[in-house]
C-alpha cells in the first residue's frame, strides 16, 4: 500500500483518467443544465487526452501528442457550436434545462 | 418520470456494453496463462526504484502527483455539485491547470502549454461569456430525484468505474517504458538539459510530416465550426431581439 502511494507508475495516471471519465459521465447523466453537461463532456475529453498522453509516454512515441492536440482542436470546435446552440435555445425559451427541452419528442 | 427511468435503463445498457467491450478488448491482451500472471501485478519484474523513472524520481514526484490528482478530482467534483455556474467554471479551470501539471509529469511540455492556453485560456472564457449572457440560476440541478433513481445512477457509475479501473490497471508496462526520455544538452548552456520527447520541435515534426492531412482537416473543421456558430447564434430577426429599437436604416449602395 505504501508502495502504491510513494512510487508513481503509469497505472496511477490511467486510473486517474478513468476516475475523471466516470465523473464526466455522471455529470452528463445527472445534471439538467446544458452548460454543465457541456463542461462534463469536456471532462471526458480531457480524461481521454490524459490516457493518450500516458500511453505516448509509455511507448516513447510523439504521435500520441499529435492525437491529443487534434482532440483539443475538435473540443474547441465542439464548444463553439454547442455554446451557440445554447445561446439560440435560451433566446427562444429563457431556460436551458434539458429536461424541459422536449418539443421534438411530441 | 417514465422518461427518466427509460434514460436510466438506457444508461445502464450503455455501461454494460462498455464493460462487455472492455472485457473483449482485455481478452487478447491477456493471452496465454503465463502472461496472465505478469498482467496481474503491473511492473512485477521491475524494482520500485526503477519504476520511479517513469515519471521522474523520488518522493517529491509522488507528492506532486497526489496534489495534482487532488486538484483534478476536486475541480471535477466542484463542476458536478455546484449550483452556481461561475463556481463550476472555476472548478473546471482548476481541473485543467492540474491536468497541465500532470502532462508536464509525462514529459508532454508542449501539450501542457496548449492545455493552459486553449482550455483554461480560451474555452473557459467562452463559457464565462455565455454564463454572463444567460445568468439564470437553476431551479433543480439534479435530474434524477428520489432514492431509486439515485441508487440506480450510483450503482451504474460505480460499475463503470470498477470496470474501467480493472481494464487500465491490467495494462502491461514494457520494461523499455521505464527509461527516461533521451535528454539533449541545452545549446550554449551545459548546466541545463532539455528533453527532445514532447517538445514543440518533436510534436511539430510529427504533425507536419506524418499527420499533415489531419492537420489540414482540423483547419477546415475549425472554419466550419466558426461559420456554423455564427449562423446558429445569430438572431433570426433583429427586430425580435431588441424590442422598441428601430430597424437599422439601409445604408447606401453596395
Amino acid at each position: 500500500m505504501n508502495d502504491l502511494l510513494t512510487h508513481i507508475g503509469y497505472g496511477h495516471f490511467l486510473v486517474l483518467a478513468a476516475v475523471l471519465f466516470v465523473m464526466g459521465v455522471a455529470g452528463v447523466l445527472m445534471r439538467r443544465n446544458a452548460l454543465i453537461i457541456m463542461m462534463s463532456i469536456e471532462l471526458m475529453l480531457n480524461a481521454a487526452n490524459l490516457t493518450v498522453l500516458t500511453f505516448a509516454r509509455m511507448h516513447g512515441d510523439v504521435s500520441g501528442h499529435t492525437f491529443a492536440l487534434i482532440v483539443i482542436a475538435v473540443a474547441a470546435a465542439e464548444v463553439a457550436v454547442g455554446l451557440a446552440i445554447v445561446v439560440a435555445l435560451f433566446r427562444g425559451r429563457r431556460h436551458v434545462d434539458v429536461d424541459r427541452l422536449n418539443t421534438l419528442k411530441h | 418520470m417514465s422518461g427518466r427511468v427509460l434514460a436510466a435503463i438506457a444508461a445502464l445498457f450503455l455501461v454494460l456494453g462498455l464493460a462487455a467491450a472492455g472485457t473483449a478488448a482485455a481478452q487478447p491482451a491477456g493471452g496465454d496463462a503465463p502472461s496472465v500472471t505478469i498482467q496481474a501485478t503491473p511492473g512485477a519484474g521491475v524494482s520500485t526504484a526503477s519504476r520511479d523513472i517513469a515519471t521522474g524520481s523520488g518522493a517529491g514526484m509522488a507528492i506532486l502527483f497526489w496534489a495534482l490528482a487532488l486538484g483534478t478530482v476536486g475541480g471535477a467534483a466542484f463542476v458536478l455539485t455546484r449550483r452556481n455556474l461561475i463556481a463550476a467554471v472555476m472548478g473546471m479551470v482548476g481541473t485543467f491547470l492540474a491536468l497541465a501539471g500532470l502532462y508536464m509529469m509525462l514529459y508532454a511540455s508542449f501539450l501542457a502549454v496548449i492545455q493552459m492556453l486553449v482550455y483554461a485560456g480560451a474555452i473557459m472564457v467562452l463559457f464565462v461569456f455565455v454564463i454572463m449572457v444567460l445568468n439564470r440560476p437553476e431551479d433543480e440541478p439534479w435530474g434524477m430525484v428520489g432514492l431509486p433513481g439515485k441508487a440506480l445512477a450510483g450503482l451504474a457509475m460505480l460499475y463503470l468505474l470498477v470496470r474501467l479501473v480493472m481494464l487500465v490497471w491490467s495494462v502491461n508496462v514494457p520494461d523499455a517504458a521505464l527509461v527516461a526520455p533521451a535528454a539533449v544538452a541545452f545549446p550554449g548552456d551545459a548546466a541545463h538539459t532539455v528533453y527532445e520527447f514532447g517538445s514543440t520541435a518533436a510534436v511539430g515534426t510529427s504533425l507536419f510530416s506524418d499527420y499533415l492531412f489531419p492537420f489540414e482537416a482540423i483547419s477546415i473543421l475549425l472554419l466550419i465550426a466558426v461559420v456554423g456558430a455564427i449562423a446558429v447564434a445569430r438572431p433570426l430577426n433583429d427586430a425580435d431581439e431588441l424590442p422598441g429599437a428601430q430597424p437599422p436604416a439601409p445604408t447606401g449602395g453596395h
